[in-house]
Order: C-alpha cells, then structure tokens, then sequence
C-alpha cells in the first residue's frame, strides 16, 4: 500500500487542483528567505476552483540554525512562520463577510515540536501557541479550516497543527497514517501497564490506543478517507458543510465539535455531564458574585 | 476548608491546589464548583484499576477580590503529576466559558460596570500536560482550553500563576503562554519539552537533566523574567501571588493586551526577533541570554536575593 508519510509536499500537489500552488505567497504576504522555517511549506492554491491557503511541513527540509528541526518537526521559525500564513490569510479577506472568507487547508505530517535547549530558553511554547491562537482566531472569523491527516500527527505537533481546526480529516491507517500521543508501548513503560491489558483494554476504550479509528471513536477525528484520490472531493465537501455550519449558531465546529461527536460516539461520555454539572452549581450561586446594590 | 488568613503566609510552592484557590481570592468568597462531593473521577482511570481523585486534580470555583468575580483554576500536581485528562480539561473548559458567559450576562444588564467588577479567570498551573492514562482525550481537551482562551479574548482577561512544584509544561506550556499574563516566582518552571526529554534528544553533554541549577536557568522564573515571558515575578508566598493578581484586578481587558506575548500579528513579529537573537548567539546557556540582555553577572544575579535580582536585573528588549 502507497503512503505519504514523510512527502508533505507531493502530498499537497495530491490534494490542491493540479499545478495550482504558489508557495510563499498568502495573500499580500510573501516569505522570500528560503532559510526562514523550511520545515514549513505555506502558499496559496486552488481546490475545485476556491482560493485557499495551504500549510504543511517538510520533511525534508532541515533549519540549518536550528537542528533539532528536521524529519517535519516544527520549530521556532516554523510555528512563527505557520502563524504569519494564518494572519497573512486573514488580512487578505479582512474585508470580506464570513461566508466569503477562504478556506485554510491544514496537510498534517509532523512528528513534533522543537525538543531543545535553545527552544525551551527561548520559548518553544510561545511559537506553538502562536500559531494555535492564530487559527482559532481565523476559525472564530469565519475561515473554514481543514485538516487533514496524510501521515504523522503526534501530540503536541497535532495540537499546533491541526487540532484547532474547524474539522479533522485522516487518510486510514493503511497508508501508515499515525495519530497519537505515544505508542502503547512507551504509555505502557510509563503507566507501569502490561501491553497486552492495554491492548485488551483499548478495544472498548479508545483513549490511550494510537491509531486514527480510535481518534475517529473519540470524536477527535471526522472523517476518515479511504483512498489518496478521496481527499480532494472529501476536504472540498467539508469546506462546504462547515460555511454551512459557521452560519449557523447551534452547530459547532472546531474543538467543541469534537467534544460534542466524542458523546456521540460514545468515546468521551463524561465531559458534558461535567460541564453541566459546574453550570448547575454556578447558578445556584450567582448571585453572590454579581454587583452588589449600593 | 483551609484557615484563610495562615495560608497568607505559607509557601506558594508547598500549598496544594486547594489552599492556593481558597488563598488568591478574598477570605470566605471561595465557592467551590464541581468539588470532591461531586465525585468527578476520570472513568478511565477506573477502567485501568488506578486510584481516582474525587476532583480529578483540578480544583476549580469562583471567588472574589474585591468587587471584581474571580473564576478559579488549580492544578494539584501531587496527584499523577497534575496531568489532564478528560474531565479536568472539562472543568477548565467549563470554568471558562461560565466566566465569559456570566461577562456577557452582566455587560448587557450593566453597560457601565466598571472593569473592577467584571470577571476575570485565574490560573493556577501544576502540571507536565497530558494524562497518559487516557492520553488521546486528554489531547483533545488541550485543543478545547486552547479555544476557549481564544474566545476569552478582549472579553475576560486570564491570568497564569506558576509557582508549584512541577511547574507548566507540555500541552499546558502552550496553554499559559496564550494566557493574558503571566506571574511566577523562582521556584516556577515554565516550557514546552521537560528536561529529561531535551536529555533523551541531545544527550547528557548537551542538557544534563539532573542538574537542577542548569534546569532552572532554561525554565524557571527568574529567566522567564528576564526573556519577558514572565509579566511579574513575585515572592514564594499565597500573599505575594494574591497581592499581583488583586492588583491586576484593578485592570480593564485592554490593559492586558500589552501584557501579552503572543496572539496578534505584531506579537508573532516581535518574537521572531527572539528567534533571530537565538539564531546569532546560538547560547549554550540561558546565562549568554542573560549576559546580551546587559547583565554583566548573570551568576551573581541567579544566586542573589530576589529582591536584589528584582532591582537589578537588565531585561530582555526586543
């Protein structure tokens, strides 16, 4: 079976109308340096004929000032870098109502953010956060945001990429996609859990299996698409559906959509009760905490 | 519930989640919501056979300082290490939301309600991140509060205290740096990656985890100061945090906005002239950061008082 783990870029030729991407350019931005966070690749396309932004990673690409940055990790620059496309992308259609706002299309194969001594004494979280708060805020204004999962998309590195994003799509698990925190293995090492049991134990509880049918049981995942060919059609009709969904205010997209088709799915049952429940009891006092008279 | 006024004088770093959240706001206005009796336990854990805490190691309520409703979140890093899972996420989550949904209520019912009496949330982060007993939930309830302090924005301001043994890290790393501010004192730790992972990748020679001084230079408060990630660096006592964070009460939503380090545009441009800066000095050590922001005696400095270090100290500009 053919994978795409590992060719963020051919992945993306895969996926956009073909010959369409412009790298380097969103909108009136253009990233010139071609040293500047190679391991992220944003630019402009066409998908069945809507403009879109586009940001994947690079596994081929190494920063050559930072070398923890290799193999699709993303590091300082590149979150910076993924954040500048996002704002680039709002900028350009800031005057545009939220239906006509384009879309960004997330191509996710990443193993990581930049585990270092110069990132953590600089602040590799800040470059992470940067860029998720960029897409929320991109999301909240109306952009639809796509992921979609061709090869690795390993925690951290899926929450900045990704997990922000207004829907979840994942090639399965046949192409070598992987979706995880750690491999049972390392969770089992560290849980002190015999493998087996976890393995055992996963079949009907899909929160610490590593694989994109669990994430699909947990509501973390949409959609999983079957063939290569699938993925253009499948990321055009989300598009579609979330402009859809994005005008109308009851139906939620993003992280709390996933939280609402985890209780759909049976994957994560306790989290509304547990909302419902702090709600219940902040009401009960609230009025001890509004203005007081005089 | 903890004798109010003798937490003012303990140790930040010795409390545990409780004391803090009962400590930071005014005496006797700690509510607790979604508290032990509620018995919120992680049902994976249970599926594992593992020990539950009845507030799954998040403490969470609304209390007062002053006029203004301070929404309270504690993280107890004495339970697995402070780590979240689904049903901590969703106290965070939810605590969240009620602040800026009770903001709304009263902004509509009271347009002029000054800024002293509108709510704001207070984080009091424990924590390496995700629970690795249900990892992928706890994955996805990072992405959740990441959403949620989005929507916080130019609305409820959200104010991270670090001062606790474990620190901040992992997916909740990220999590305080999209915060409005930041308070620490010494003994907080704030990044992404833990030491030991940073060892595992560049090797013993490169990052020695087991040297605690080094550890501290990388993460802890007083180098968080200096880069400006951390907005105040305050005395390891409840009093010292509660004081900071009464004296930001005073403030109106746009005042954090300059507190920030990411979240706009102009934010993301600015750190980016820190990455250059790493890119030049390539430091081996937090030391040579130090020493370019104008610190002569970056190891006087480190081992002083922190009232010295306070008065002192040259700050990153950048």
């Amino acid at each position: 079976m053919e994978t795409l783990l590992g060719q963020g870029r051919a992945a993306i030729d895969l996926i956009v109308d073909a010959g369409s991407f412009t790298e380097g350019t969103v909108g009136a931005r253009t990233f010139e340096d071609p040293d500047f966070g190679p391991g992220a690749v944003v630019g402009t396309a066409l998908l069945e004929g809507e403009t879109v932004t586009v940001i994947a990673s690079d596994a081929e690409a190494f920063n050559e000032k930072f070398p923890v940055v290799y193999s699709g990790i993303i590091g300082l620059e590149e979150g910076y870098k993924m954040a500048q496309a996002v704002y680039a992308t709002l900028a350009a259609d800031a005057e545009k109502e939220a239906a006509k706002k384009r879309a960004i299309v997330l191509i996710v194969d990443t193993p990581g953010n930049g585990p270092g001594k110069v990132e953590e004494i600089f602040g590799m979280n800040k470059a992470t956060g940067a860029y998720q708060l960029a897409l929320a805020e991109a999301r909240l204004a109306g952009h639809p945001i796509v992921a979609m999962v061709v090869g690795r998309a390993i925690s951290g590195a899926f929450l900045c990429h990704g997990l922000q994003a207004d829907r979840i799509l994942s090639l399965t698990s046949e192409f070598q996609t992987m979706i995880h925190v750690m491999p049972i293995t390392s969770v089992s090492r560290i849980i002190k859990k015999d493998v087996e049991l976890l393995e055992e134990l996963a079949k009907a509880n899909p929160v610490f299996a590593a694989g994109p049918a669990f994430f699909f049981k947990l509501g973390g995942v949409e959609q999983l698409v079957e063939t290569i060919d699938g993925m253009r059609p499948a990321i055009a009709a989300q598009i579609a559906d979330i402009r859809k969904a994005k005008s109308d205010a009851k139906a939620l997209t993003g992280p709390r959509g996933r939280g609402a088709l985890g209780a759909e799915r049976g994957g994560r049952t306790v989290r509304p009760t547990v909302q419902a429940l702090l709600r219940t009891e902040f009401a009960a006092v609230e009025d001890r905490f509004r203005p007081q008279a005089g | 519930m903890p004798n109010w006024s003798r937490l003012q004088t303990n140790s930040f770093l010795e409390c545990n989640a409780r004391d803090r959240a009962v400590g930071l706001v005014d005496e006797g206005s700690f509510v607790e919501l979604g508290g032990p009796f509620d018995r919120l336990v992680s049902p994976h854990l249970v599926a594992l056979g593992e020990a539950v805490e009845n507030d799954d190691g998040i403490v969470t309520g609304v209390g007062r300082i002053g006029a203004r409703p301070v929404f309270v979140i504690s993280q107890e890093g004495r339970f697995i290490g402070g780590s979240v899972g689904e049903v901590g996420g969703a106290k965070m989550v939810g605590i969240i939301d009620m602040a800026i949904e009770f903001n709304d209520r009263l902004v509509a019912e009271y347009p002029d309600l000054p800024a002293s009496a509108r709510p704001l949330v207070a984080i009091s982060f424990e924590t390496g991140g995700v629970r690795l007993h249900e990892a992928n939930a706890g994955l996805l309830a990072h992405a959740e509060v990441m959403d949620a302090l989005q929507r916080a924005r130019h609305k409820v301001p959200v104010v991270a205290l670090i001062g606790s043994r474990i620190g901040c890290f992992g997916g909740m790393g990220f999590v305080a740096a999209a915060t409005d501010a930041i308070v620490m004192s010494e003994f907080g730790r704030l990044g992404l990656t833990g030491p030991e992972v940073i060892e595992q990748e560049m090797g013993k020679d490169e990052f020695d985890a087991s040297n605690r001084a080094l550890v501290y230079r990388t993460t802890g408060g007083r180098h968080k100061y200096v880069m400006g990630d951390a907005n105040f660096l305050v005395d390891d006592s409840v009093a010292a945090f509660r004081a900071q964070l009464a004296e930001l009460c005073a403030l109106p939503v746009a005042s954090f906005e300059a507190m920030r380090r990411i979240g706009s545009p102009e934010l993301v441009e600015k750190q980016l002239r820190g990455v250059a800066l790493a890119a030049e000095l390539k430091p081996d050590d937090a030391r040579d950061v130090w020493r370019h922001a104008g610190n002569n005696d970056p190891v006087g400095l480190a081992d002083g008082p922190l009232a010295d270090f306070r008065k002192s100290v040259r700050r990153l500009a950048l």
